[in-house]
């Protein structure tokens, strides 16, 4: 049942995607309840609405935007983009990371709260890429903030980015949330 | 286009104010070489006579020549509208001497001029406002001239205990290869037995040893 | 700073039962940005507020400054053509340009870029255009409360990006104008798909105008908002859209042109009143244009070379490279140590799709610039923000904020 109802696979829209909803169906209305792990239910529920701070620094948050709308729509995912870091799980470091804005970035990642994870967009975010060598710039924001996910390219397709966040679903998914002291 | 308005600004100067004419770019642009001292009258004049009417101010910036006595050039880019012409008016300074602020003339000149005393450390004087506006909040020196580092002096970084982030002076892993293709047998690395040369062309050559 | 209310009087006022207080609050400071969807980057703004409304604004801009002029001077004329890519990233290929067009004067070189190439730059400054426009008026929208032309317009610019994706290879930073030409020719299919997406998007611009233009609350967010009279506009640098807006008919594809402008039919929309919703129907208009330029590009490219023959400048084509020797060592010269510009300078303009984008390029006669002022048109609109937005209620000063079209990429460099 596990198995079935967690849907590892990933499976597409499908006959296949069917027999797992419909498996997950006559388990409810048989018993009226699932038995599944809480930890995979926590991360299902995480994976699944994982709300990303719009935080376009620089060129990368066109694709960045381009992954919301209509063609790629993170929309599907679960993934709406917030204002506010007080709602969001996950930051998308977007962009350029000048010297002059890291104090804010840090303060920015410092509001969000727990669990929360930050996916680095770009070269320059990745490690300063083009501008690696100038004088105002920070050498990747991982210098600044923990990073979990990074999308290379300059910028980064907006495929790319949808790529990242299954990336960073799959990383989830493989934490344990429940921490056992 | 570029002779009739020098004429047009000559008989408006009437050999009033130290002007330097200079074509550049085949004839195309011209440039009005002037005296810091003989600079606002000029603006004005070049504004405010219907003749020329140039009305916009388009850029204002300084560039570099350390090897000159005074070694910033400050830069006017003007437009006229009805005229459809562009002038280039040029003073020079140094790290001391203010140059009059043409803020009063034209507004926009202000964020132009902070920008200049931000890269170059030119100081404009009658500037109401000369505040840094592109670099850091805190930061030294002036970036864009030439003995700044490309890299600068401090880097950022989150430091976890101080719970803020600090600055620190650079540290590379890799230094920026500026690689010298004037001559181009020697850019790429200094081959074995051969760094007598190499040090030659980094230092300059010795007393006495004049390499071809 | 502080805000004090105080209650001067309470109580029941004149009707019955009515609560009258009077409250009296003095100038506080609101700090907006730098991280605030409505920014449009890194706009970190320091508001002085009395009440709701907009006493003093002061733009703290830098947040975004990389060090690009830096950078160039280190860099040589063709490893510095991707920065400008990255200035006004909205606009890529209108940014490259100006770099473009400054290095061929420089190097006297104008007359022998091959027609096809100057054809094909005007086209793709024109789609470049579109490409900016549609961003603005959307995600201006957007900021208005209206989210559905951002999902429309999106979609066009996916269209467009397709096509930037095509021609350079890469689907954004196409690093495509070179000096002395175009870096590749366009494939052979591209015209057949300009023309199919040129055929819809008429009929998309309706259906944005008829979301837009008459809406009523998009319409009391923008008319008479951050009035610029045409004097103003002058004096605070204006160009491009923003200075049309105030009725200035002022176009430099029209009065200084360059490329290929001279030879094609197209209109330019001037405003009147200078305001929010002004600027937002002059770019509206001016896609169509473009859309009409475009088009005139496609039927009147000749077929030929797409970049200058002299391989001083230009590389060589690759089968070439294969067979001659000298071919070989001027490509290796070329991507070494790259092309020497004579000394000199000059100050070379384009209507970029946000105004007039300046390179003020210095030359020492190395393969390096010796200088590179980048006059960005944003730089001089974002400094009107205050005579803009005084007197106005906060919420307008988002709007103003997204009339201009700000991005912060070439207001910072």
């Amino acid at each position: 049942m596990n198995e079935i109802a967690w849907n590892n696979q990933g499976l597409g829209p499908g006959a296949e995607q069917d027999a797992v909803v419909r498996a997950v169906t006559g388990e409810i209305e048989d018993k009226g309840f699932v038995v599944a792990s809480l930890d995979k239910v926590v991360n299902w529920a995480r994976t699944g609405s994982l709300w990303p701070m719009t935080f376009g620094l620089a060129c990368c948050a066109v694709p960045m935007i381009h992954a919301y709308m209509a063609r790629y729509d993170l929309d599907r995912f679960g993934i709406i983009p917030r204002g506010s870091p007080r709602q969001s799980d996950v930051m998308i470091v977007a962009g350029t990371l000048t010297n002059k804005m890291a104090p804010a970035l840090r303060k920015v990642y410092d509001q969000m709260s727990e669990p929360r994870w930050v996916i680095s967009m770009g070269s320059c975010a990745n490690g300063g890429g083009y501008y690696h060598y100038s004088y105002s710039v920070v050498r990747g924001c991982d210098r600044i903030v923990p990073v979990d996910v990074y999308v290379p390219g300059c910028p980064p397709t907006a495929e790319a980015l949808v790529y990242g966040i299954l990336q960073l679903q799959r990383k989830i998914r493989r934490t344990g949330t429940i921490l056992r002291g | 286009m570029v002779d009739a308005l020098e004429n047009d600004i000559r008989a408006t100067l009437a050999d009033r104010l130290p002007v330097e004419f200079v074509r550049t770019n085949w004839n195309r642009e011209l440039e009005l070489h002037t005296t810091r001292a003989a600079l606002p009258a000029l603006m004005l004049l070049l504004r405010d006579t219907p003749a020329l009417d140039f009305a916009q101010l388009m850029d204002v910036c300084g560039v570099d020549w350390p090897q000159r006595a005074e070694r910033f050039d400050v830069v006017y880019n003007l437009l006229s509208l009805t005229r459809n012409e562009r002038v280039r008016v040029i003073v020079t300074t140094d790290e001391r001497e203010p140059v009059a602020s043409v803020s009063l003339l034209w507004p926009t000149a202000t964020w132009f001029e902070r920008e200049a005393w931000d890269m170059y450390g030119i100081t404009f004087a009658g500037l109401a406002d000369l505040r840094r506006i592109l670099t850091d909040y805190g930061f030294e020196g002036h970036p864009l001239r030439k003995d700044f580092p490309l890299t600068g002096f401090s880097e950022v970084r989150y430091d976890a205990e101080a719970g803020r982030v600090v600055y620190e002076p650079v540290k590379l892993t890799q230094d920026f290869r500026n690689f010298d293709f004037l001559s181009p047998w020697e850019a790429m690395t200094t081959l074995p037995g051969d760094e007598k040369v190499h040090l030659n062309r980094i230092e300059g050559p010795e007393k006495g040893s004049e390499t071809p | 700073m502080s805000v004090t209310t105080t209650v001067l009087g309470e109580g029941p006022g004149d009707g019955a039962g009515e609560f009258r207080r009077t409250v009296q609050m003095d100038s506080h400071t609101i700090n907006f940005g730098p991280q605030h969807p409505a920014a449009h980057g890194v706009l970190r703004l320091i508001l002085e507020m009395k009440g709701e409304v907009v006493e003093r604004a002061d733009p703290h801009i830098g947040l975004l400054h990389r060090g690009t002029e830096k950078l160039i001077e280190h860099k040589s004329y063709l490893q510095a053509n991707p920065y400008f890519d990255r200035l006004d990233y909205v606009s890529p290929m209108c940014m490259e340009h100006s770099f473009v067009l400054a290095q061929e004067r420089l190097m006297n070189i104008e007359d022998q870029v091959p027609p096809r190439a100057r054809w094909i730059r005007t086209m793709f400054a024109e789609i470049t255009r579109i490409l900016n426009h549609l961003l603005n008026v959307t995600t201006y929208a957007l900021d208005c409360g209206a989210i559905t032309p951002a999902l429309w317009g999106f979609e066009q610019r996916e269209h467009l990006l397709e096509m930037y994706e095509m021609t350079g290879g890469s689907h954004y930073h196409v690093n495509y104008f070179r000096a002395g030409g175009v870096s590749r020719d366009i494939p052979a299919e591209l015209p057949e798909k300009i023309l199919r997406w040129a055929a819809q998007f008429p009929a998309f611009l309706d259906e944005l105008e008829g979301l837009l233009t008459e809406n009523r609350i998009f319409k009391q967010r923008t008319v008479d908002v951050g009035v610029m009279t045409a004097e103003q506009a002058m004096a605070w640098g204006f160009s491009g859209p923003n200075l049309r807006a105030s009725g200035v008919a002022w176009d430099l594809r029209k009065s200084q042109p360059y490329e290929m402008y001279s030879e094609v039919d197209f209109e330019i929309p001037v405003g009147r009143h200078g305001d929010c919703y002004d600027r937002y129907l002059i770019r509206m208009q001016e896609m169509r244009q473009s859309l009409r330029i475009i088009e005139q590009c496609l039927l009147k490219m000749p077929t030929g070379p797409v970049k200058m023959l002299d391989s001083k400048i230009s590389p060589p084509k690759r089968s070439e490279m294969k067979r001659s020797m000298e071919a070989l060592i001027h490509h290796f010269k070329l991507y070494t140590e790259g092309y020497h510009v004579p000394a000199g300078q000059t100050y070379t303009v384009t209507e970029a799709p946000k105004g007039e984008f300046g390179v003020f390029l210095v030359s020492d006669g190395t393969y390096r610039p010796y200088r590179c002022k980048i006059r960005a048109p944003g730089f001089a609109h974002l400094q009107a923000m205050e005579a803009l937005s005084k007197g106005h209620m906060l919420a307008d000063a988002v709007a103003i904020i997204g009339s201009l079209d700000i991005v912060f990429g070439e207001i910072d460099r």
